[in-house]
């Protein structure tokens, strides 16, 4: 069995950064790098086992795509949220919705660590 | 008799010879119109044959006589002097009545009053003393009549002269004063009235000239200025705010501001703050309007009357500066700083990130010099992130955006944090960083953690910056009731006593120099110092040469509801 983590984040290089961190543990990852795209992507595609989302995206923000999709929609309660941003004054006041709220800069290690921690090992 | 005034009356430069030459030509008048009438009666009674011709002729000479005296008198006191004329009149009236009878009618009998009149009149025309002279001119001729007929002179009679004249003397002369007095009196209320009028001339101009030039001075203000009443209506405002607010005078000046302040070019928000300065006028405000697509700022202040014993408030005047520019300048400010904030850190962090990966060999085995290599890049990478962040933060709390929000705060946990990030780089210079916390200070504050957390950093960075061997050492302690501090003290090379003052100032690293040996903008203290004022809180420091600094923060001390419950219960 596969786990899919799903990584909203529409800077290119931290994209990649993270979707290696998140390989190295052993996910299979998609990227998808506006807010618009990733709310059509999170309307219909499969709910992923976790997702790692930039709450600063264009067109459609993070925190509109949190509110409004995945806290709403029962097929994502299962799924972990971690939310990333630069803002900690915007992270604390997330603490409460999601799983894990990171801090930009966000360490390679330190990501890497966590999700290893979160995937269930066989 | 405005005519018979002016035939009376001869203007000298003295007013009391004037006085005297008028009573004269009134006297003289009067004998030669008396004259006049005598010769007329005479007429008419020689007509009915009441008398005879030979009395009426000396009667009619006599008269003729004495007008034409009374004309020569006259004419001396209107052309020549008022003394002589007189003079001459008193003999002549005195000559008049030595004849006017028979010798034993004036030596002692009915004619004898007559020389009472001259006596008297000469006190009066002449000088007060002259009465004496002429008493004694009677005396003299009465005693030679007297002695011309063998009789003896009438002593009682020149006694009684001298008694009239005594008489006459004293009430002319305390007339003469009383006139005098009075017009010394006059005078000085003359010289007190040209004086009164003219330091009123003189106050009249100055204020003039001073409501000019504070009328000048408020004409060329570039900021409007309109002064309210107590009840708010504009009692004065200038040039530049109709410019301003682009109205006519008309619909400022002897209006009231509530009415203005309906005016459709200001906003609704605009409106409300406006009704809040007229409410609550009594803290004077500063705050922005939207009038149009101008951004106006208004101060306004209380105006006291300091004479009045209460200083009695009479209004509030209100300045008026077009703040479009600067507001525009501060939206782009803000604008750039956002942009800044992201723009700068994003590549920042892919550059952390992928040093991060370097450092784990994610792409393959790495020797220990490239590890090393990325483990520098890391740092420096950190360390510019942290200079953005700084200047980030200045940018900010000049902007006044930057906001203290508080929430429970774990000052152990501060502590954790601090080490896990410091322990590092104190150890890379060969510094211990030691830390304690003080019993009495609560498990659970109220406080600012992030902003906390990077006063913290800050101070401990400062001090390590500045030590090359030695401690530094952070203490979070209780001074008092109501208040926690910070502490942190060093064993660097300490602040010379001269840069004390300075050393909390923007952009300032002790010495000027110092700034090339230790890197960095000078911005740690300077957040600290402002960050601890947005708290409410004191930093003060204390410092030795070569032998280290002490920075001490003190804070309000304010434990979060919960943990007061749990402790009243337990």
């Amino acid at each position: 069995m596969s786990y899919l983590a799903l990584i909203i984040e529409d800077d290119e290089d931290l994209a990649s950064i993270f979707a290696e961190a998140l390989r190295g543990v052993g996910f299979e990852v998609e990227i998808i790098a506006d807010g618009q795209a990733a709310q059509e992507r999170l309307k219909n595609g499969v709910a992923p086992f976790l997702i790692l989302l930039d709450m600063h995206l264009p067109h459609v923000s993070g925190a509109d795509l949190l509110t409004n999709i995945i806290k709403r929609e029962d097929r994502f309660a299962k799924t972990i949220i971690i939310i990333t941003t630069a803002d900690a004054r915007m992270g604390e006041a997330y603490t409460e919705e999601v799983d894990f709220v990171m801090i930009k800069p966000i360490s390679f290690v330190q990501l890497r660590d966590l999700t290893s921690r979160l995937k269930p090992k066989r | 008799m405005n005519s018979l005034n002016r035939f009376l009356t001869i203007s000298t430069t003295d007013p009391d010879d004037t006085r005297r030459r008028r009573i004269l030509n009134f006297l003289v008048v009067s004998i030669a119109a008396l004259s006049l009438l005598a010769i007329v009666i005479s007429l008419v009674s020689v007509y009915l044959k009441a008398i005879s011709w030979e009395n009426v002729a000396l009667i009619v000479i006599g008269s003729l006589i004495t007008i034409l005296g009374m004309l020569l008198v006259y004419s001396i006191n209107a052309l020549f002097s008022g003394r002589i004329a007189a003079i001459i009149f008193l003999v002549f009236l005195t000559i008049v009545f030595a004849f006017s009878d028979t010798p034993e009618q004036v030596a002692g009998g009915r004619s004898l009053f007559g020389f009472a009149i001259p006596i008297i009149m000469a006190s009066i025309l002449l000088v007060p003393w002259s009465s004496f002279v002429f008493s004694s001119i009677s005396g003299i001729i009465v005693s030679v009549i007297a002695l011309s007929i063998n009789s003896v002179p009438n002593s009682p009679a020149i006694i009684g002269f001298f008694v009239i004249a005594l008489v006459s003397w004293l009430s002319s002369r305390s007339l003469e004063q009383a006139l005098k007095e009075l017009r010394t009196i006059n005078a000085n209320l003359d010289q007190v009235v040209v004086e009164r009028t003219k330091a009123l001339a003189e106050s009249l101009e100055r204020e003039r000239i001073e409501a000019g030039r504070s009328q000048a001075i408020l004409n060329s203000i570039a900021d409007g200025v309109v002064v309210f009443d107590t009840n708010w209506n504009a009692i004065l405002a200038n040039p530049a705010l109709m410019g301003m607010l682009d109205l006519p005078l008309e619909l400022i000046v002897n209006k009231n501001f509530r009415d203005l302040i309906e005016h459709p070019n200001l906003s609704p928000k605009s409106r409300t703050l406006l009704h809040a300065m007229m409410e609550y006028d009594t803290q004077p405000p500063s705050f922005r309007i939207e009038w149009d697509k101008k951004t106006l700022s208004i101060s306004a202040a209380q105006v006291y009357d300091y004479t009045k014993a209460r200083f009695a408030n009479i209004g509030t005047v209100t300045v008026f500066r077009d703040f479009t520019r600067e507001a525009e300048v501060e939206k782009l400010k803000s604008t750039f700083v956002a942009i800044v904030s992201h723009e700068l850190r994003t590549p920042l962090n892919a550059i952390l990130g992928y040093a991060e990966m370097f450092k784990e060999a994610v792409y393959g085995p790495m020797n220990d010099k490239q590890v090393n290599m990325a483990e520098r890049i890391m740092k420096n990478t950190q360390r510019l992130l942290g200079l953005i962040n700084d200047l980030l933060d200045q940018a900010q709390m000049e902007a006044g955006k930057l906001t203290i929000q508080m929430a429970p705060v774990r000052p152990a946990e501060l502590l954790e944090n601090l080490h896990s990030i410091m322990d590092q780089i104190a150890h890379d210079k060969n510094l211990k960083l030691t830390s304690e916390i003080d019993d009495n200070l609560p498990e659970v504050l109220n406080g600012d953690g992030a902003r906390l957390h990077q006063i913290l950093l800050n101070l401990v960075n400062n001090g390590i910056k500045f030590t090359e061997h030695g401690t530094v050492h952070v203490r979070l302690f209780c001074p008092y009731e109501n208040k926690w501090g910070i502490q942190v003290s060093d064993t660097g090379s300490g602040i010379p006593e001269s840069e004390l003052p300075y050393i909390f100032d923007t952009f300032r690293q002790v010495e000027g120099t110092a700034t090339r040996v230790h890197g960095g903008f000078g911005l740690g203290l300077s957040i600290v110092k402002q960050l601890v004022n947005l708290m409410n809180g004191d930093i003060n420091v204390k410092s030795k040469a070569d032998v280290g600094s002490i920075f001490t923060v003190t804070l309000p001390l304010v434990i979060p509801e919960k943990s007061t419950e749990k402790w009243s219960i337990g």
